[in-house]
């Protein structure tokens, strides 16, 4: 284990008045290493590791923060702990091993350990075979609804993370609380980039 | 605002005595309390005032720990009305609880329930459209259902009247099918929406796409402000923009003198003097004690909304009235009616690229009823007939999500609006049928040891005729305004999804075929009045709420009179 991350987790985990038995066994045995600095409610370290790289490979960072800048991986860690009813937690744990497994088969390597290049190869083979969200109106999906698969679902999720986040709201998109009017039609030039709310 | 008088225990007799504040309610107590009567609202859930008690109005996304969404364990208690797709965490607090209503679904029905001071005036879509004559006629000339014993012209000054005072947005038209109100300035359409007006109304001769009509202020009335465009309004508007009781109509009350209201009151049942032949209070168990505490008055407005306030009057028996307040015609529960929900087109528009526009305007457009208006628009499939709501954005972020792509260049695109979306959906008139019935379940009790309902309802042959042409007719606007990638839909929903419940308590002209004569009153027990949705003979097609303001704001005015003539 990195010594850095080594002393940020013994510093986290001292405050903790329980530590449940993966992190004990994780502390004790020196697994290899994570790359968290924080805790997560719902996931495993290592589960949380596979969301840190997914959320990354989905919205990097560019000249804009990418989404573990504003920490998209802990959001939904605390989607899937508060959000997420029992049965749906269980299906995520599944998929998670499903997905993990896939990408071993292919790889031989979970997905955190892909380089860049093979988490995209992998990516967009999921791109191709998973569902699409069917239009909404009122808040509400219309028409036929395929089942949307894990990927889709998890990428939904990230860009649900990321945008309404803080920083991005208020910081990166167009942020205006209290409109005042209406106009109907406006230049995008004279906007930029999509209003936050 | 002045605080409102809660000391119902000073008095136990009223002058008059409303049941519920929701639209209805309020507008019957403000009549009755500018009429100079000492006026009870008795209210099931707990008091809203106005901004004070409206936490989550200013809550950005990031505010909330899960962004607006509420959690597994804050959703446990509203499995029911989160079916409508419109629960969250901002909100929550301003919708029933599923063990305060409790109900059985014979067949499928929605019941959306707001269960505090305002009731679903806070919550409501604030679409507001005048019926027509032919809304008023139609039961008379195809034989559904019973004659409406009033007119368009009976109920004309009326609209104007509460029209004036709640503050309705919209464009003037001149149609017979959907009279004009009197309005605040229209709000905007966007580039897009003006683009396919233009183009339906060249391809569809007689069909005329408008600015949705609705209660927000789109100039300062009364003390209340503008909309500011924000579209936070189901957490309560802090400028009073939109139509509430809170903020409109028990204010006023209130200014009176004249009000009391009572929370967690819930009318039980309407006790009856034979003697006399009247009603002379209303039985309550406070929600919070059980307490049954029984309040007294010369007249009493039933607004407790469609469902509960015929629940009252079922629940309301007498060795004179055996099977509920008024119920000689047997018509007491029956002929149930709702708007048909989610049937339409949605497709993506080519074009304006280089256009956007600023502000969240709580609003989208309406195409007016173009069926079954004359001999030359007549089907052969359906009697009555639809209009859409709709409305055109462009996509956001969220769209991100079906885009097969994803990193840098898929995060940055992610910054620019997507495509021009633009959708239509239908609402179709539903008739009334005599087997679509509520009915008191006494084997099934609440938690206050109350009858519980069985609502037995559903769309027939004719709603799904409707349904059938609305899409079709979606698709081929779609089409011919040039979208593409239109996708067409029918989410089939039951009843209760366009939270427009109507009937159960109708108006007519005859006492052994209806519950209400022309003035609200029940036909036998003349000092009561029901002005909700429930007192509706047929639904129309176009949204009920202001004709329930212009119902109870005449029956209210009516009573005064009465009473100043001491009929009642």
């Amino acid at each position: 284990m990195e010594r850095r991350t080594a002393l940020k987790r013994t510093a986290l985990l001292a405050g903790a008045s329980t530590l449940g038995p993966s992190l004990l066994s994780l502390l004790q045995s020196c697994q290899p290493a994570s790359r968290l600095d924080w805790t997560p409610e719902f996931l495993s370290l290592e589960q949380a590791d596979f969301f840190a790289a997914f959320v990354d490979t989905i919205l990097p960072k560019t000249e804009t923060p990418g989404a573990l800048d504003v920490k998209v991986d802990l959001f939904m860690d605390l989607v899937f702990a508060r959000l997420y009813n029992a049965a749906g937690q269980e299906q995520l744990l599944a998929d998670i091993k499903a997905f993990d497994e896939r990408c071993t088969d292919q790889f031989g390597q979970t997905f955190a350990n892909l380089d860049g290049g093979q988490r995209t190869e992998f990516l967009q083979a999921e791109e191709t075979t998973n569902a699409k969200y069917a239009p909404q109106v009122w808040g509400t999906a219309v028409g036929e609804q395929e089942p949307i698969g894990f990927y889709r679902s998890m990428k939904s999720l990230v860009i649900w993370g990321y945008f309404s986040s803080q920083e991005i709201g208020q910081n990166v998109l167009n942020y205006d609380p209290v409109p005042g009017d209406y106009r109907g039609c406006v230049p995008l030039a004279e906007i930029g980039r999509s209003w936050s709310l | 605002m002045a605080n409102f008088n809660i000391d119902a225990k000073r008095d136990m007799t009223y002058d008059a005595i409303v049941i519920g504040s929701g639209i209805s309610g309020g507008w019957a107590a403000k009549e009755l309390c500018e009429g100079g009567l000492k006026t009870l609202v008795l209210e099931r859930g707990r008091l809203v005032e106005h901004v004070k008690d409206y936490p989550t109005m200013n809550n950005d996304p990031w505010d909330l720990e899960l962004r607006g969404a509420a959690s597994a364990a804050e959703m446990e208690d509203y499995q029911v009305v989160s079916r409508s797709g419109f629960v969250g965490a901002n909100n929550r607090h301003f919708y029933g609880k599923d063990d305060e209503n409790p109900y059985t679904e014979v067949k499928p029905f929605l019941w959306i329930r707001a269960n505090q001071m305002g009731g679903r005036s806070l919550l409501w879509g604030k679409q507001t459209y005048r019926w027509c004559e032919q809304d008023f006629t139609a039961n008379s000339e195809d034989g559904h259902g019973v004659d409406w014993p009033i007119r368009y012209a009976d109920l004309e000054p009326w609209y104007t009247h509460v029209e004036k005072f709640a503050g309705i947005s919209g464009q003037a038209l001149g149609l017979p099918q959907l009279p004009d109100s009197h309005f605040l300035p229209p709000m905007e359409m966007n580039c897009v929406e003006k683009e396919v007006k233009k183009r339906i109304e060249a391809e569809f001769p007689g069909r005329v796409m408008t600015i949705g009509r609705v209660a927000h202020l789109t100039e300062p009335l009364n003390g209340r402000g503008k909309c500011q465009f924000r579209n936070r309004c189901d957490r309560g508007c802090p400028y009073g923009a939109y139509f509430s009781s809170n903020a409109v109509t028990l204010p006023a009350a209130n200014a009176t003198g004249n009000l009391t209201i009572r929370p967690f009151s819930i009318a039980n049942e309407i006790i009856y003097d034979a003697a006399s032949g009247k009603a002379t209070g209303v039985r309550v168990i406070d929600a919070e004690t059980k307490e049954v505490i029984e309040y007294y008055a010369r007249i009493i407005f039933c607004n407790a909304s469609t469902i509960n306030t015929t629940q009252i009057l079922l629940n309301s028996t007498s060795d004179r009235f055996p099977n509920g307040l008024g119920n000689d015609s047997g018509e007491l529960g029956h002929n149930l009616m709702d708007h048909t929900y989610r049937v339409g087109a949605t497709g993506k528009f080519d074009g304006f690229a280089d256009q956007y526009y600023s502000g969240r305007r709580p609003n989208g457009i309406y195409i007016p009823r173009y069926v079954n208006l004359d001999e030359q628009s007549r089907s052969d499939e359906f009697v009555r007939g639809f209009g859409f709501q709709g409305g055109a954005g462009r996509a956001s972020w969220g769209a991100g999500a079906n885009q097969e792509a994803f990193g840098a260049d898929f995060k940055d695109g992610l910054m620019q609006p997507g495509p021009w979306e633009f959708f239509i959906t239908g609402f179709a008139e539903c008739l009334p049928y005599h087997e679509n019935q509520v009915s008191l379940d006494r084997d099934q009790l609440d938690k206050w040891g109350r009858p519980t309902l069985k609502i037995d309802c559903e769309f027939k042959a004719n709603e799904k005729a409707i349904n059938r042409r609305i899409r079709q007719d979606a698709q081929e606007m779609l089409e011919r305004a040039g979208l593409e990638e239109i996708i067409s839909f029918d989410n089939e929903h039951e009843p209760g999804y366009g939270i427009h419940e109507m009937g159960t308590a109708r108006m007519g002209r005859d006492p052994e075929t209806s519950v209400l004569n022309g003035t609200n009153q029940v036909h036998a027990v003349p000092n009561v009045f029901v002005t909700d949705g429930a007192c509706m003979t047929s639904s129309s097609c176009v949204n009920p709420s202001l004709t329930y303001m212009a119902i109870t704001a005449r029956a209210a005015n009516h009573a005064l009179e009465e009473l100043q003539k001491n009929n009642l």
